[in-house]
């Protein structure tokens, strides 16, 4: 069931085994598991429950819906922009259905280097195969690639370099483009469609428009949570007091680590909220001198791996994939104002765009605001090494636009890159990437909650249990020791599923 | 240290807006409609839009920032905002009428600079050594450019054919 919390008629007290905040990739999963197991499961999401209906495919209108601070979301510095999803389904129901499984690299690095246990690429097979089965994860297949997947595909072959198709869960994709504005077609195989209704069916409930405010815990042991329905315009309109000795933040790498240094959760080596990833990106355009139209089709069916490697300290840690963005969007991407950047407005037909993501190595920070609000702050500052991974991507990219055949490329920035040759490339320095110089946006915050059996490192242990709040878990991209050089979705859903039963097995004993 | 100053000139600038918001005229029935936007203000963003916004060729084929009314559609949209944000955004707006002109060496409020000055200040703006004003200018230029071209009558520049749900019904 779901009850949107604009509808409550006063303060509610509810009792539960466990509540999940946030209904995300991993809060979805481990609502549906819990649920499953028999246990009685609430789970509190601040943002709405939207049905396909209400996706308008309008940038204006989908941004307030659907994302965290109406897209606005920055950090502190007003460098990068952090977009994240709100609502039920989380950021499953904006993404681009990327399904990417974790690599085992990096499986291995966490247990080598940071003390995750019973996590290795073995382990966490099963779970991956559940997960890809759950959601219809197929590979795009080469008819469905849209002209801008093509650029990208054609720019690799030219170079010779590492590239190759990608896997969604879409099913029934009318091929319309506006998959980051939500599906109207509800063809994402994403939480909203898959997950809740399976959590409902095992019993579950969802309060949407409910915002958690705080985990109530006494003696080293949760005790539930506070939190407030909100009406339709943001305002308060009732309490929600949710009784259960076990939580489970799912309310991402952003929201969780906010939400337990708002509660106080113990915290003695000062970890929650540090270790912040968000694999910082930027874009180069390509302008053609045919019709591209690429805001039509499935985005991101393919990608180039070139300069990518999971070692750490590696110097190839940037993954490329296509990038297109609706009017709104673009505009705000392309260099200047006035005049020019109409002129450059009235070439949208005929771009590709490509970004460039860093596997980023700088560690930033969430803290939250001193006052009542206690909002959420977001301190990332990209170190030199993620700077000149960024500007080789990017660099990266113009090749790669040009072996597909662009006749223009332009780098956005202060002052843009615009370049007419890839000749042009060879003598480019790569010191224009600086904070404010070029247009950052990240889309993946990861690791501030991050696992692993040494607490003076890790805030939650390999199970996803909390090191000193006995019943506290966390199910989302907090628990990742390092960035993932990838999607999230699926390793979120993955280590949500996978850590589960530890979930169930603590709601059991108590 | 740059957030730092940033903040103090956009801190300023809001000090400065308490004692300069006369000669700002906004129609009755236009101000009093506004919700989040103040009608000095209002008169700022309209200013701020024309420029940001302004048509490549002048025959009147192409809508203005006016015509579109982007002012009028960010003053509600500001309220799909956290407050601190709004808060920030309307410093900005202070910072850009009365302060911004100064660093271009205009002794006079952005909205009775002439076109070519105007564009000078925003263009100092977008490339400002401080951080946070380049970031505010980005800010201002996406939400700018999300009331300008959220209007179909703008569509025909990029050759966007718009949401497809109107026609096929879900």
């Amino acid at each position: 069931m779901v009850i949107r919390g604009r509808d409550l008629d006063g303060d509610i007290t509810l009792d539960a085994d466990a509540v999940v905040i946030g209904t995300g990739a991993g809060g979805g999963m481990a609502l549906r598991e819990l649920a499953r197991a028999g246990l009685k499961v609430i789970a509190l999401e601040e943002g709405g429950y939207h049905p396909p209906s209400d996706f308008t495919q309008r940038e204006d209108e989908m941004l307030p819906l659907l994302f965290q601070d109406a897209g606005g979301r920055m950090t502190r510095d007003l460098a990068i922009r952090v977009l994240q999803g709100r609502g039920v389904g989380g950021s499953t129901i904006h993404n681009t259905n990327l399904c990417k499984r974790t690599p085992d690299d990096i499986l291995d690095l966490w247990r080598d280097r940071y003390a995750v246990s019973g996590c290795g690429p073995r382990e966490m097979r099963a779970a991956f195969e559940h997960v890809e089965r759950d959601l219809s994860v197929t590979e795009i297949p080469a008819g469905l690639r849209n002209p801008n997947n093509e650029v990208l595909r054609v720019g690799a072959h030219e170079l010779g370099w590492k590239a190759g198709p990608l896997k969604h869960n879409r099913v029934g994709c009318q091929l319309s483009g506006f998959c980051e504005l939500g599906c109207a077609y509800d063809a994402k195989q994403n939480v909203a469609k898959v997950l809740v209704p399976q959590a409902e069916a095992a019993g579950a409930t969802v309060y949407a428009d409910v915002e958690a405010l705080r985990v109530v815990h006494e003696k080293g042991r949760v005790a539930g949570v506070v939190a407030a329905a909100h009406d339709r315009l943001g305002g308060p309109r009732a309490w929600v007091h949710v009784r259960a000795r076990t939580v489970v933040l799912a309310a991402s790498a952003v929201g969780s680590a906010a939400l337990a240094l708002k509660s106080n959760v113990p915290d003695p080596f000062n970890q929650i909220g540090r270790s912040l990833r968000i694999h910082p990106g930027a874009v180069a355009a390509g302008r053609f001198d045919r019709l591209m139209n690429s805001q039509y089709g499935i985005p991101q069916s393919y990608e180039c791996t070139e300069l990518l490697s999971f070692e750490e300290g590696s110097d190839a840690r940037v993954w490329i994939v296509p990038a297109f963005a609706h009017p709104i969007g673009t505009a705000s991407l392309l260099p200047g104002f006035g005049k020019e950047h109409m002129r450059a407005m009235r070439t949208y037909g005929n771009l590709a765009v490509l970004t460039a993501m860093v596997h980023d190595e700088t560690e930033g920070r969430v803290t939250v605001s001193s006052d009542a609000a206690g909002r959420p702050t977001i301190d990332y500052i990209m170190n030199d090494a993620d700077r000149r991974q960024l500007a080789k991507g990017l660099i990266a990219c113009a090749r790669l636009l040009f072996a597909g055949g662009a006749v223009e490329v332009v780098i956005p920035g202060i002052p843009p890159v615009r370049l007419t040759s890839p000749s042009e490339l060879d003598g480019l320095r790569t010191d224009f990437v600086r904070p404010h110089g070029v247009p950052i946006t990240a889309v993946h915050p990861m690791g501030t909650m991050r696992m692993g059996d040494d607490p003076r490192r890790a805030v939650v242990d390999s199970r996803g249990e909390h090191h000193f709040l006995k019943g506290l878990f966390v199910a989302d991209g907090s628990l990742f020791p390092t960035s993932l050089g990838g999607p999230p979705q699926i390793s979120i859903y993955a280590f949500a599923l996978h850590l589960a039963k530890h979930v169930i097995e603590r709601a059991r004993t108590v | 240290m740059l957030a730092s100053v940033g903040a103090g000139l956009l801190a300023a600038s809001t000090t400065i807006a308490f004692v300069r918001t006369r000669g700002y005229d906004v129609p009755p029935e236009k101000a009093a409609r506004l919700r989040n936007l103040s009608p000095w203000q209002y008169v700022v963003l309209s200013a701020v839009a024309r420029r940001i916004a302004a048509p490549d060729v002048d025959d009147g084929s192409v809508p203005t920032a006016d015509d579109v009314d982007v002012a009028g559609f960010l003053d509600g949209y500001l309220g799909n905002l956290p407050p601190d944000v709004r808060r920030d955004f309307l410093r900005l707006l202070a910072f850009v009428e009365h302060l911004a002109p100064l660093g271009c060496k205009l002794a006079s409020r952005f909205t009775r600079l002439g076109p070519a000055d105007q564009d000078r200040v925003l263009a100092a703006l977008e490339s400002s050594r401080e951080g946070l004003l380049r970031g505010g200018f980005d800010g201002l230029k996406a939400m700018v450019f999300m009331g300008y071209y959220r209007d179909a009558r703008t569509w025909k520049i990029p050759g966007y054919a718009g949401p497809f749900v109107s026609a096929k019904a879900t």
